[in-house]
């Protein structure tokens, strides 16, 4: 399959699912490109969403210079970043309206709070909320309480009818995260090399 | 949310995870303890009560001990709901005490049975003239330290609540605790007369902060007794539930 009908793929099958459903999203790291693509530019955006964007991986600046190096518009995303904090990466003057930091990746709570904050000041009518993953998340915090933080995440996401889609690495995942997104999710989809 | 026969008829705070944690809000003309250590929100979520009440046209009352109220102003959080004609139109009044202390002639560091009274009077004449429906006095620990002993702090708080109670008014009383405190109020006197106490604190999680909230107590209504975690934005007080998975300090 091509790049470029993977991330059409994806795109598809998301636009299946209805308003507040939550979907597992296990993608292998080659296909991290595809992925964006499918979800931000050719989901998200197409339908005029607003997008929350939850990085625990990577910096939202790093997000942000792929996506804008894959020409997606990212007037619609909002970025909560996990990350930046800890590494002693952020500036205030790299803040703005559309970028929220969270102290620290252990600070699950915040994160919802923050999640929360972003979806209260949009006027969309459809909303979209990305987990960047859950593998960067255990690597903080033990399963239980990443079990509960999803728990209580997607039930209020739910509550808002908005989407949310939780990442995987496949080559990071144990049986007993996949588990604790499984729970929590309506639907799983894959991108990896060979399907969507 | 609708009220059971029966119930108390509440004042909606407007923070909807507080009313949620109150099943609808403080019963109305409830006297509150909103006590906490330094820096765990307790000014601002009382000024948020006040701005959500004068918006939805009850006249709020802020009376300012410990902060010139000019100041306080310059530091409030950019509500986005915080229209500055909520102040011109008199519906959110700022007075701060020691002016009124003032000219009540009150110069004394101690103040007496007769000045409590007198305070008390002061305080219920002016929210009587306003028509106060939502009331903040920011803090009462530092009228404490102008009252000394457990007998006139109990005195006061009583006839203050029992005097703001009978103009229908909500009242929040905000409590300074040292970081750390077994008890809900510096004097130990305050949290026992209060018809609720609503706990705000800074908890250490793994060297992680957080600002936690937790109703202790509240006449006249059920409510959750959980620990919530709170963040202070422009949209007002976000509240999520603590997660018991890391409760292990």
């Amino acid at each position: 399959m091509t790049d470029v009908k993977m991330a059409q793929n994806l795109a598809d099958q998301l636009g299946e699912i209805s308003p507040s459903s939550a979907v597992s999203l296990q993608m292998s790291v080659d296909n991290y490109l595809e992925v964006l693509r499918g979800m931000i530019d050719l989901f998200a955006n197409r339908r005029g969403m607003d997008t929350v964007y939850v990085t625990a991986t990577i910096s939202f600046e790093a997000i942000k210079r792929i996506l804008q190096a894959l020409d997606i518009d990212t007037s619609k995303i909002y970025f909560v970043d996990c990350i930046s904090h800890i590494m002693m990466g952020a500036s205030a003057s790299q803040l703005d309206e559309h970028t929220t930091l969270v102290e620290s990746p252990t600070m699950l709570e915040n994160l919802m709070l923050k999640v929360e904050y972003l979806l209260r000041r949009s006027q969309a009518k459809e909303k979209l909320v990305i987990i960047d993953s859950i593998n960067s998340l255990a690597i903080h915090n033990n399963n239980w309480i990443l079990s509960e933080f999803l728990h209580i995440l997607v039930s209020g996401l739910r509550a808002k009818e908005a989407y949310s889609i939780i990442l995987s690495v496949e080559e990071h995942s144990t049986p007993e995260l996949n588990n604790i997104v499984n729970l929590v999710c309506d639907q799983g989809l894959r991108a990896s090399g060979k399907e969507v | 949310m609708p009220q059971r026969t029966g119930e108390r008829e509440r004042c909606v705070t407007g923070i909807d995870g507080l009313d949620t944690i109150l099943y609808g809000g403080i019963p109305r003309a409830n006297t509150i303890l909103l006590t906490g250590s330094c820096g765990t929100g307790k000014t601002s979520l009382a000024l948020e009560f006040l701005i959500h009440g004068a918006v939805k046209g009850e006249s709020s009352l802020f009376i300012s001990v410990t902060e010139n109220s000019e100041k306080l102003l310059a530091n409030i959080i950019p509500y986005l709901f915080f229209d500055k004609s909520l102040i011109k139109s008199g519906r959110l009044v700022f007075i701060d005490l020691p002016v009124m202390y003032e000219r009540l002639g009150m110069t004394k560091a101690e103040l007496d049975m007769e000045e409590i009274d007198l305070l008390v009077a002061a305080i219920a004449s002016l929210a009587k003239e306003l028509g106060t429906r939502r009331l903040v006095v920011d803090s009462i620990t530092s009228v404490c330290y102008k009252l000394r002993t457990s007998e006139k702090i109990r005195d006061f708080i009583l006839k203050l609540s029992k005097a703001l109670s009978d103009l229908d008014c909500t009242s929040i009383l905000v409590s300074e605790v040292a970081a750390g405190a077994t008890s809900y109020s510096m004097f130990g006197v305050e949290e026992a007369i209060s018809d609720g106490i609503v706990l705000m604190a800074n908890m250490e999680r793994r060297g992680d902060l957080l600002r936690t909230l937790q109703v202790i107590k509240m006449r006249g209504t059920m409510h959750s007794r959980a620990k919530y975690v709170l963040d202070l934005t422009p949209v007002g007080v976000l509240l999520v539930p603590l997660l018991k998975g890391g409760s292990i300090v």
